[in-house]
């Protein structure tokens, strides 16, 4: 039984406001600014100002103001529309091309591994651990930890020369391709303990009833877990999935602090790329249109997470 | 007898997964361990220290880099350029969402469905942030408000919102009808149901759901770089800021990592019991 009231569009009123005015209108600011050239330039131009005294009163010679030749700097931004270019020029950027295969692989080697080493966590600390809710919450401590400082951390973790990993004798951060696999470990370090908590609450639901029922059948542990447990948690493991996905497109910080995108552009994700297109190079047109480029691929996955999720916000 | 033989084959096996559990644990807490650990070294021991870098058995500890880094005033302002951002961003996001929940738990609304406008809150969530920064970027400096404490608690509440209102939506709607509804009949308005039973009634998890988006907001950091350059740096930007004109000098690294982890780490163990419902935006209560 829900109410009706005329007041209850006050109650939401100041959120949708605000939303639309810092969600939906920088989107649509955005998508302007994607058909447009955008160029910041600087110009320098000399103009002569009369000299003011301390109360602020220009000062007088031969009962003329006094002059004095001043250069002022203004930053001059002129906008050009031109149509779909920015569009065009991004699809056949080999710098997007680039981050977008940057991207791919570091989806593909951190999420599965991510979700797959959740389970396997959440299957241990299913048993009768002694301790557990201590080493739960120790668990939780990776996904708090501020990214861009673990990717510092991580940085010196990494360091090829008296580092803790250097025994190994792995190029971790000098060879583009073991930098891109370091990259993805540390969000595999940051993000592994949400799936596994995530897949320990769905484990922890299921209940004993079913082992037991199991068992009477003579299932062995191996049948137990690809029959029953696998079948049952599929739906867990598709909404950790879905939010994993659309978190790691995300991946910014930790390439940032631990390799700048190096070495060359062998770290540089997606949005790493926009970024720097848009607030190191102002290039802001271009970047309005990547970062277009980007929303398409998050709508896609969001689509498919509030379609599965659209009875439980009933 | 093949029970009780049966019962300490299973106590062997739990034991055996108590260890590798404690094992795990431990392998998850080593980055933090180990920034902890550079940040009680000389500059000298930070390359020599032998095994797992601990202190009195590896090398002598230290409080040198400490006393040297909390207290330069970079670090004293961008903590509290932090705390402010968080606080006011918390707040922000909690006056606007709370509302916001109870409305979406308690009415209905019949031409845009309940779930839509829940699932319209939380889809902003997973948006990327580099989407919408470049028109923050210049509706800020449009505004004059770059390099504000202002710019940033706007931002960050925005950001956070979805977690206000999935949280405390299903908070309201774990919390018994009938007490709003006796106030209701006793002839108190929706407000006054909702400002004197149901808010104070979900005031812990009020409490915990401010203290999880205040982390979130402290951990923030392409936003943080891309709005302030001065006066309102907070502490991820002036630890990428020191490398920049420093490099990496590891055993001052180790403080300034650990003033950035440790108080959203506290708060991620404070409130602990809604963190998975937060993050899966509902889809699990955990």
């Amino acid at each position: 039984m829900r109410w009706t009231g005329r007041i209850r569009f006050l109650f939401l009123a100041p959120a949708v406001l605000w939303v639309l005015a810092f969600t939906v209108f920088p989107l649509g600011y955005s998508l302007y600014l994607a058909f447009f050239k955008v160029e910041q330039k600087v110009e320098i131009k000399r103009v002569q100002q009369p000299v003011l005294d301390d109360q602020g009163r220009p000062l007088l010679e031969d009962g003329q103001p006094k002059l004095r030749n001043v250069v002022l700097r203004e930053t001059v931004t002129t906008t050009t529309f031109i149509g779909l270019d920015n569009f065009r020029r991004l699809l056949a950027d080999p710098q997007v091309a680039d981050a977008v295969r940057v991207t791919l692989v570091f989806l593909l080697l951190a999420v599965p591994a991510e979700i797959g080493l959740g389970f396997l966590l959440a299957l241990l600390f299913n048993r009768r651990i002694m301790g557990r809710s201590v080493l739960r919450a120790a668990m939780i401590l990776p996904i708090f930890a501020t990214p861009l400082a673990v990717g510092y951390v991580f940085f010196t973790i990494f360091y090829e020369v008296g580092g803790p990993l250097a025994w190994t004798g792995i190029p971790w951060l000098s060879n583009p391709t073991w930098a891109l696999v370091s990259v993805a470990l540390v969000d595999i370090w940051q993000w592994t303990p949400f799936c596994f908590l995530v897949i320990l609450a769905a484990l922890q639901a299921v209940p004993d009833d079913l082992y037991e029922a199991a068992r009477i059948d003579g299932a062995s542990n191996w049948d137990l877990l690809t029959k029953v447990l696998v079948p049952l948690l599929t739906p867990t493991f598709v909404i950790v999935l879905l939010i994993r996905l659309a978190e790691a497109l995300k991946l910014f910080d930790i390439p940032f602090a631990m390799t700048g995108g190096g070495p060359g552009t062998a770290t540089q994700p997606y949005s790493m790329l926009a970024f720097r297109t848009g607030l190191r190079f102002f290039d802001l047109g271009y970047a309005s249109a990547m970062a277009y480029g980007l929303l398409a691929v998050v709508m896609v996955v969001i689509t498919l997470f509030f379609r599965r999720m659209r009875e439980s916000y009933g | 007898m093949a029970e009780p033989a049966a019962r300490r084959g299973a106590s062997l096996a739990d034991g055996l997964a108590s260890l590798a559990a404690v094992l795990v644990a431990f392998v998850f807490l080593f980055p933090i361990y180990w920034a902890f650990s550079q940040s009680l070294r000389n500059p000298l021991d930070t390359f020599t220290v032998a095994g797992f870098g601990i202190p009195w058995v590896n090398f002598t500890p230290t409080l040198a880099n400490w006393i040297d880094q909390v207290g330069t005033p970079e670090t004293l302002r961008s903590l509290a350029n932090s705390t402010i951002v968080a606080s006011g961003a918390a707040a922000l996001a909690l006056l606007l969402g709370t509302p916001a929940a109870y409305a979406v738990a308690r009415f209905r609304f019949a031409r845009w469905k309940n779930r839509d406008i829940t699932i319209w809150f939380l889809s902003q969530r997973v948006l990327p942030p580099v989407a919408t920064v470049v028109p923050f970027y210049l509706v800020m400096r449009a505004l004059g408000l770059l390099d504000t404490h202002l710019a940033l608690i706007l931002v960050n509440a925005t950001f956070v919102l979805p977690f206000v209102v999935v949280i405390l939506r299903q908070t309201f709607l774990d919390l018994p009808l009938e007490l709003e509804e006796a106030a209701l009949v006793d002839g108190a308005s929706h407000w006054g149901a909702f400002w004197r039973i149901a808010l104070p009634l979900a005031a812990p998890t009020l409490a915990a759901t401010g203290l999880i988006v205040f982390a979130f907001t402290w951990n923030e950091f392409l936003f943080a770089v891309a709005l302030s350059s001065r006066n309102a740096i907070t502490v991820p930007v002036h630890i990428a800021g020191a490398v920049d004109t420093r490099g990496v000098q590891f055993w001052f690294m180790g403080v300034r990592a650990m003033t950035a982890i440790v108080p959203p780490v506290l708060i991620a163990l404070l409130a602990q019991r809604y963190i998975v419902r937060g993050l899966t935006l509902g889809a699990v209560k955990g």
